[in-house]
């Protein structure tokens, strides 16, 4: 599915240069189902936001079903992102203006798809995360689980094969991040490819390979069978 | 805890350079706007306040109004009427004096000068207590013409103001030259003031005896007449009294041109000095006052605009404080925890309305103090500002910035402080609720409402003023230079002969003279009675008409067609007026060629059927005569579109020629004039020669309303630019509000196009509702302008400078919102929903 050889990110301000990766190497195979682990500030999060698209490596190649996205351009890259990856943040970052209905939908108004298919969509994605009885409702008459249920279905609405999941139980009670869990399990099943970032150890346990982060570099890559 | 509010503000603004700025300088256009227009405006409102007893002396005007002719007024009046109403309403009057304006020039060794005397009644300084700055009213005031000249006219002639028993030279009274006496000198009178006085002269009556239409007459109103009135009594009392006399005690009563009530017809009106300069204007119609006069409705036109600037500027400061109150709302719920009541938040936020005034009103008191000269320079007055010797100034503005600051702070205040702290601080919200985003919308509406009006007003009173222009004015304009001033008196005996020189010029087409030129705003009345019996065998009515003087050649000059008969012409033997004998029984025969207008007025149903037909007047200066009229001309503008075409006859009397009209064919302008003036100075040693391009003087009819326009546009477009900067700001704070949104949507395959689109869009509805409310109300005050105009450009023309109006402030909304737009639409996502 993708592939970073020698890939490192610096980030460079006034007076510091921050690396946030160093020589990162990590293939990820379809159907994979990956959690990044790693103490805070050991670059998790630009890894994903790389990986997604979102940010750009400063050194080293970033191979994405056989093409080479290093130097594409920022609406090349957003084409991509928009068909192939979907996002799930650990504030959930619905937009507090419109309706559960309408959060998801936004996902697919960009995809030039007709209002009727659209509908549909959306429809049988609320039934699948069990959200649909709250389709008018705002997010801020949800509970956080609920929230992150609903960012669920606007990743997976657009028929993603990628999510990438930046610590999406980190807002979450146990027993709603067990929910949010088992429904990521259940879309990985099904054949799509996630990475997570968690702090979490209960919850690396859904993946099935776990790759250590420290300082920007990859420790430790552990594949683990899933019992 | 002041230092602690000052300290707060201060970081605030210093931490948002964007919002101070626009605040700052906002506020800072704004009141640079009210103040110069408050300059303006009390500099229109000063004039002739300074006068001793202002308030008790007032002018005598007058109005002949009649059914079938538009209205004759001037600030003039009969010569004799002075000594009648002084005499009449003695119980009312302290006093009356005549002024005569006479333009002789005066000479210096081989330079002559062209200037005006004015010719007062001994008792002037009765009415008008002026200055002196060497002699007194009672030494300097007493024998036929004893000369005051103003300190001004001492410099320019002597070089210093001690001028007193110095002589000079003037020419010419009766053809003569003479040596005048300077027996005292005047302060020079304030730019504020009506009066316009560089000589003065005692006048004695009989020294116009000549003339006596200027002074021994009931009709022709050549003087400006002025009463001081005793205590207690006003213009109005006056005036009242004036009405009665023209009624019951005056000649008019007698005279057979006059029918039923005198005040029918003659309407005197009476003008308490004070007053003159705003609100003459209409009585000043055709021939003007001694100096431009000012317009009330520009006066309130510009206060309104002034508030309206403020109004704009204020609402930027409402908006993005309100806007900006996520940002403070955590110090004032920290504020309200440590034991501030809600009280104590709003005068906080008040306070620093008030300072941010302040800092405006300093940046604007320095603006105004650079951009004064230009200013004056663009409405052509003599604006001074100095704070320090005008206290009560500087008082008022304090007070305006005191206003505007409580005004701009208190929606804030009230919003800012009502925040609950719990809700802030537990919720990590902004507290910004939709309800404050309503009444943003709202002000911007209200704000853009106002810069679409002014935008809309001035459009139309640019395009009112180009149609003015554009209109024929029925003659030709074009290769015409005018020669002024035949009628002094070295040169009123030799007109043929500089005539005949000009006329050898090389390029020179035609040399042609006349009483008046096309756009010279000058009327001519009299009676006129149709020698024609009617149906029922009753004599005509005399009708009053106006008349011009033209000599041969001149429609043909002017290119303006004779529709039926002919123009005056040599080959039909003589056309001119000849005066009959004083005294004498028989009335002359003379020739006469009149406008459509009047012929239609005298009642003929064709202009052909008007040929051959007899007029019986009194002639100026020629005595009764019989008029038989050869021709009839087509309708052209004469004096200006902005009093329509007056039914006019034309005589041909050589006396009262005096001005020359001189076509020319050559592009060679400078060579032309050489050549003219050095033939005139050959002829005419003693007067210097005056001469006008017809294209510049039509030209300078509209002079003063492109001036307002101007003026308007400048103020309009200062309103517009404060709007857009506030608009500028809001956009900017509400992609700053919506970055987490925009974030999203750009996680979510957003183009850069549709957040932008997303946030034009927002800040396009106000904008659209702003048009519904501008529109209707600008078509309402721009239609009420245009009713002033005689030709007036329609309403399609209104509602085309409406849409224009509109479809900029949308374009203009656009650019500001897409400029901002753009740059957070381009920013990276993950910035936004990286942290909570």
């Amino acid at each position: 599915m993708l592939k970073l050889h020698n890939l490192s990110k610096v980030y460079r301000t006034d007076e510091v240069e921050t690396v946030a990766l160093n020589n990162v190497n990590i293939e990820i195979e379809a159907g994979e189902f990956v959690a990044i682990m790693g103490p805070s500030g050991c670059g998790k999060s630009t890894l994903l936001n790389v990986i997604g698209m979102l940010d750009s490596p400063s050194s080293g190649e970033y191979i994405f079903r056989d093409e080479s996205v290093g130097q594409y351009s920022e609406s090349r890259l957003g084409d991509i992102r928009k068909r192939s990856i979907g996002f799930i943040f650990q504030s959930f970052n619905l937009i507090d203006e419109l309706s559960v209905e309408e959060n998801i939908e936004l996902a697919l108004l960009y995809h030039d798809i007709p209002v009727k298919e659209r509908n549909a969509r959306v429809a049988a994605v609320m039934d699948k995360v069990g959200i649909a009885h709250r389709a008018k409702h705002m997010p801020s008459q949800l509970s956080g689980g609920q929230q992150q249920r609903v960012a669920v279905a606007r990743a997976v609405v657009g028929k993603q094969s990628l999510i990438l999941a930046d610590e999406p139980t980190g807002n979450l009670d146990s027993a709603h991040g067990q929910e949010v869990m088992s429904m990521l399990q259940q879309l990985n099943e099904e054949g799509t490819t996630i990475v997570m970032v968690t702090h979490s150890p209960s919850h690396s346990d859904y993946a099935r390979r776990i790759i250590n982060l420290l300082d920007g570099h990859v420790l430790t890559e552990n594949l683990r069978a899933v019992g | 805890m002041f230092k602690n509010y000052v300290l707060t503000a201060w970081r605030h603004m210093a931490s948002n350079p964007l919002f101070s700025f626009i605040n700052i300088f906002g506020l800072a256009v704004g009141l640079t706007s009210c103040i110069l227009i408050l300059l303006f405006v009390r500099g229109e409102l000063s004039h002739d306040k300074q006068l001793v007893d202002a308030d008790r002396i007032v002018r005598l005007h007058s109005a002949y109004i009649s059914s079938d002719n538009p209205p004759f007024r001037t600030v003039r009046a009969a010569g004799r009427m002075m000594e009648a109403l002084r005499d009449y309403a003695s119980e009312q009057v302290a006093a009356g004096v005549r002024l005569l304006q006479i333009g002789p020039t005066v000479i210096v060794g081989d330079k002559v000068f062209n200037e005006t005397f004015v010719f007062a009644d001994q008792s002037f300084f009765e009415v008008f207590d002026l200055p002196f700055a060497h002699g007194s009213s009672e030494s300097s005031f007493n024998n036929p013409l004893d000369l005051l000249v103003s300190e001004e006219i001492a410099v320019k002639y002597f070089g210093r103001t001690d001028v007193v028993g110095e002589l000079l030279t003037v020419c010419c009274m009766d053809g003569q030259q003479l040596e005048v006496k300077i027996t005292g000198v005047l302060e020079n009178l304030p730019a504020t003031s009506h009066l316009d006085i560089d000589f003065l002269v005692v006048m004695q009556p009989s020294m116009f005896d000549f003339a006596p239409n200027l002074l021994n007459t009931w009709t022709s109103v050549n003087t400006y007449t002025y009463f001081k009135l005793k205590q207690g009594f006003s213009a109005a009392d006056f005036k009242e009294r004036v009405w009665y006399w023209t009624d019951h005690e005056s000649p008019f009563t007698q005279m057979d041109m006059v029918e039923g009530n005198p005040t029918e017809q003659i309407q005197p009106n009476v003008m308490a000095v004070t007053d003159l300069y705003l609100n003459a204007r209409r009585d000043a119609g055709n021939m003007g006052d001694f100096k431009a006069l000012g317009d009330l409705r520009m006066v309130y036109a510009f206060s309104g605009v002034a508030l309206l600037i403020l109004i704009v500027a204020s609402i930027n400061f409402m908006n993005l404080s309100t806007a900006r109150a996520s940002q403070r709302a955590r110090e004032v719920a920290l504020r309200k925890v440590l034991g501030a009541s809600r009280r104590q938040v709003a005068l906080q936020f008040l306070g620093e309305a008030v300072t941010i005034t302040f800092f405006a009103l300093l940046l604007a008191l320095v603006v105004v103090e650079m951009t004064l000269p230009l200013y004056n320079e663009a409405i052509d007055r003599e604006l001074v500002f100095s704070l320090a010797s005008e206290l009560p100034l500087l008082a008022l503005l304090v007070c305006v910035a005191i206003g505007v600051g409580l005004l701009s702070g208190s929606y804030p205040a009230v919003y800012l402080s009502r925040f609950l702290p719990a809700r802030i601080l537990k919720s990590n919200q902004s507290g910004d609720e939709s309800g404050s985003q309503r009444i943003r919308a709202a002000l911007v509406v209200f704000q853009f409402a106002i810069s679409i009006g002014l935008g809309i007003c001035t459009a139309v009173i640019y395009s009112q003023t180009l149609y003015a222009r554009s209109m024929d004015v029925g003659y030709d304009v074009s290769n015409k230079l005018v020669l002024h001033g035949l009628s002094s008196s070295e040169v009123s005996n030799k007109k043929q002969v500089i005539v005949d020189q000009l006329i050898r010029i090389p390029g020179v087409e035609s040399v042609v003279l006349s009483s008046e030129v096309p756009s010279q705003d000058n009327e001519n009345n009299t009676g006129f009675r149709l020698l024609d019996i009617q149906d029922d065998g009753a004599a005509n009515d005399d009708i009053i008409l106006n008349y011009y003087n033209a000599g041969y050649g001149f429609f043909e000059s002017y290119k303006i067609n004779i529709v039926a008969g002919r123009g005056f012409d040599k080959a039909y033997g003589s056309d001119e007026v000849i005066p009959v004998a004083e005294g004498s029984e028989t009335a002359g025969r003379a020739n006469i060629v009149i406008n459509e207008s009047a012929a239609r007025q005298l009642g003929f149903s064709s202009s052909q059927q008007a040929v051959g037909k007899v007029l019986r007047a009194d002639v100026f200066r020629a005595g009764l005569q019989h008029l038989t009229i050869i021709g009839v001309a087509e309708d052209v503008y004469f004096r200006s579109l902005k009093f329509g075409i007056r039914a006019s006859v034309f005589f041909n009397h050589p006396a009262t020629l005096r001005e020359a009209t001189i076509t020319y064919n050559t592009t060679d302008l400078p060579g032309l004039l050489d050549q003219i003036e050095t033939t005139w100075k050959a002829i005419f040693p003693l007067t210097p020669i005056s001469h006008e391009f017809v294209a510049d003087m039509v030209n300078a009819q509209y002079q003063e309303e492109e001036q307002q326009a101007e003026l308007f546009a400048a103020f309009s477009l200062l309103a517009v630019i404060i709007a857009c900067l506030g608009l500028y700001g809001l956009a900017s704070f509400t992609a700053e509000q919506r970055t987490r949104e925009i974030g999203i949507r750009k996680v979510l395959g957003a183009r850069v196009e549709d957040i932008v689109r997303l946030l034009v869009w927002q800040f396009s509805r106000p904008v659209l509702v702003a048009n519904l409310i501008a529109w209707p109300t600008a078509w309402y005050l721009v239609s009420g302008w245009l009713e002033s105009f005689e030709y007036r450009i329609g309403s399609s023309e209104i509602l085309m400078q409406c849409v224009i109006a509109g479809t900029l402030s949308l374009l203009i909304a656009w650019i500001t919102v897409a400029s901002r737009a753009i740059k957070v639409a381009r920013a990276n996502p993950i910035e936004a929903l990286r942290y909570e």
